[in-house]
């Protein structure tokens, strides 16, 4: 199914991502519009983050394009902050809470121009924003998982961007950070902004967002997710192993085993 | 005259050790620490070329040709991992003893030449320093050490911020805009004329331990990036005082002498630093649930 949408924030054009030869992304083509959450779902290997990061320019397309507000990326870069997976980075680096969080303003600033009061100040309120005002000087290296993930979205934060693209933020995190990330992502969606998560587990993404990309490889279907969260479409992006996950889950739960992805 | 000499060779091994103490610490927190090895060895083949163009080492051609080559290697690793598809480590390890090789042959059939022979490019010649030509009042591979030292720090001091970030998080950089490349490759530029210059004085293998020792003995001690750095010169100086004590004492080779207090500084950091062992214990245990990915799940590429 394909919807048409009318001045997409994010459009994805023919898109084809291979890697070592083999297809990553299969002819992606899918529009958003202004002020939706978008969660972007499919089984592990289907193509989720390539899908950011080709957006990104991240990673070499084989062809199509990604557009931004209309524009090629290089054009927006300021108005689109990205939220790369929290295991991309090695935490052990000397660096604190507040320094990862002005980072967000190098790309206002340039690297070269001194980092203003302003700049201090709106890294501060973003890192308040996440719940991380205590810790702003606290070493990254000493922080908990979930924290360090809060770390990363305050640094979105701080681009002041319009469209957010973020690559699992809810992977491995407690409980705390699944809530405050859930609402500011709520909040940024009210305030008219864009953003498109990776999520890797089906059952809560339901409940998370707004709108739905399936994706394996190709493009199954995106849109609203009552159009899209169906079990014919999820079957399609799943396959066979929707089944065995659903019954896998059913089986931990039942002998309390400790599973997280 | 001995304090004299005593003073241009300590002055000499600890501007060494500062300048490749500071371009260490990003490349140990850029885990390239190694990428210093395969410099340092590939720079050869470019000074003996140099050389037997301009019959100096000291011109600064001489130094911006040879620099150029150990440049050029980090290119060739990059490439031959990137688009040969050999593992990283395989590519350096290929392409630098290779250029080392064809700088061996160089030096070897020059054999008996009284400026660059075998002894003084493995082991440098710290201990002749004070005999050296004067450049500005100082002798010459001293001015020259002092010159990169400030080219150095001055582009660390522009171009820090950049640095840091491309270190950090080099997804995040390319996302915002900037060039990945750019930042590596500068650094690498450093790295290769700091090596050239240093090679004299030191020695090809001994230069390795100055890029990769203070940096790490940095990492024992502190957490912040600023202070890192601040150690690391603090130990290059102390190991450059010290060598010569020892050397002195033992009537030993200068720099191999700082090596080894280089080393004696780190077992210390190690042992009693608020980042060394102390810490192992106390670190969060791993359990490795973290990853486990579904049964049947097919793996990420």
């Amino acid at each position: 199914m394909t919807t048409a949408i009318a001045d997409p924030v994010l459009e994805v054009h023919d898109l084809t991502v291979t890697y070592r030869q083999k297809p990553a992304l299969w002819d992606i083509d899918f529009g958003i519009p202004q002020g939706v959450l978008v969660g972007v779902v499919g089984p592990n290997g289907a193509g989720k983050s390539t899908l950011i990061k080709a957006i990104m320019d991240l990673v070499p397309t084989a062809s199509g394009y990604a557009n931004c507000f209309g524009q090629s990326l290089d054009e927006v870069r300021q108005r689109v902050s990205y939220v790369p997976q929290r295991e991309s980075v090695d935490w052990d680096f000397p660096a604190s809470a507040l320094d990862v969080v002005l980072m967000g303003r190098y790309g206002k600033r340039g690297l070269f121009r001194r980092l203003s009061n302003r700049d201090r100040r709106v890294a501060r309120e973003c890192l308040r924003t996440v719940g991380l005002e205590a810790f702003a000087d606290r070493q990254i290296a000493q922080l908990s998982g979930g924290q360090q993930q809060r770390v990363f979205l305050a640094r979105a934060l701080a681009q002041e961007a319009d469209l957010y693209l973020m690559d699992e933020p809810f992977a491995g995190v407690d409980a705390a950070t699944e809530r405050t990330t859930l609402e500011l992502l709520g909040e940024l969606r009210d305030q008219g902004k864009t953003i498109v998560v990776v999520h890797h587990d089906l059952q809560t993404a339901a409940e998370y967002f707004d709108w739905i990309v399936l994706l394996n490889t190709r493009l199954v279907a995106y849109g609203p997710k009552a159009e899209v969260f169906t079990p014919e479409l999820l079957q399609e992006t799943y396959g066979g192993s929707l089944t065995l996950l659903a019954n896998v889950s059913e089986l931990a739960r039942k002998q309390n085993l400790p599973v997280r992805e | 005259m001995i304090g004299s000499d005593a003073f241009w060779i300590v002055l000499t091994g600890a501007l060494v050790a500062v300048a490749s103490g500071l371009l260490g610490s990003f490349l140990l927190l850029r885990r390239m620490a190694l990428i210093g090895d395969a410099i340092s060895h590939a720079v050869l083949p470019g000074i003996v070329l140099a050389f037997l163009f301009s019959g100096n080492l000291h011109s600064l051609p001489t130094v911006l040709g040879a620099a150029a080559v150990g440049l050029l290697s980090t290119i060739g690793i990059e490439a031959l991992h990137r688009r040969g598809g050999l593992p990283g480590d395989a590519s350096m390890g290929l392409v630098f003893t290779f250029l080392f090789a064809v700088g061996v042959i160089g030096v070897s059939s020059l054999g008996g030449n009284a400026d660059l022979d075998q002894e003084c490019v493995l082991y440098g010649e710290l201990a002749f320093i004070g005999f050296e030509e004067r450049l500005l009042g100082m002798p010459t591979s001293t001015t020259i050490l002092l010159a990169n030292l400030l080219l150095v720090l001055g582009v660390l001091g522009v171009g820090y911020r950049g640095l840091f970030l491309t270190t950090f998080d080099a997804g995040y950089a390319a996302a915002i805009g900037i060039s990945t490349a750019f930042w590596h490759y500068l650094l690498m530029g450093l790295v290769s004329v700091t090596t050239v210059v240093s090679f004299e004085a030191v020695g090809a293998i001994l230069v390795v331990a100055f890029l990769i020792g203070p940096a790490a003995i940095g990492h024992l001690l502190t957490d912040k990036l600023p202070w890192l750095l601040t150690w690391a010169a603090v130990s290059g100086v102390f190991a450059s005082l010290g060598g010569y004590a020892l050397a002195a004492l033992l009537d030993a080779n200068v720099a191999g002498a700082m090596t080894a207090v280089l080393g004696f500084e780190f077992l210390l950091a190690f042992l009693f630093g608020p980042y060394g062992w102390s810490t192992w214990r106390r670190r969060r245990p791993q359990t490795g649930l973290e990853k486990l990915r579904p049964l049947g799940a097919p793996v990420k590429p």
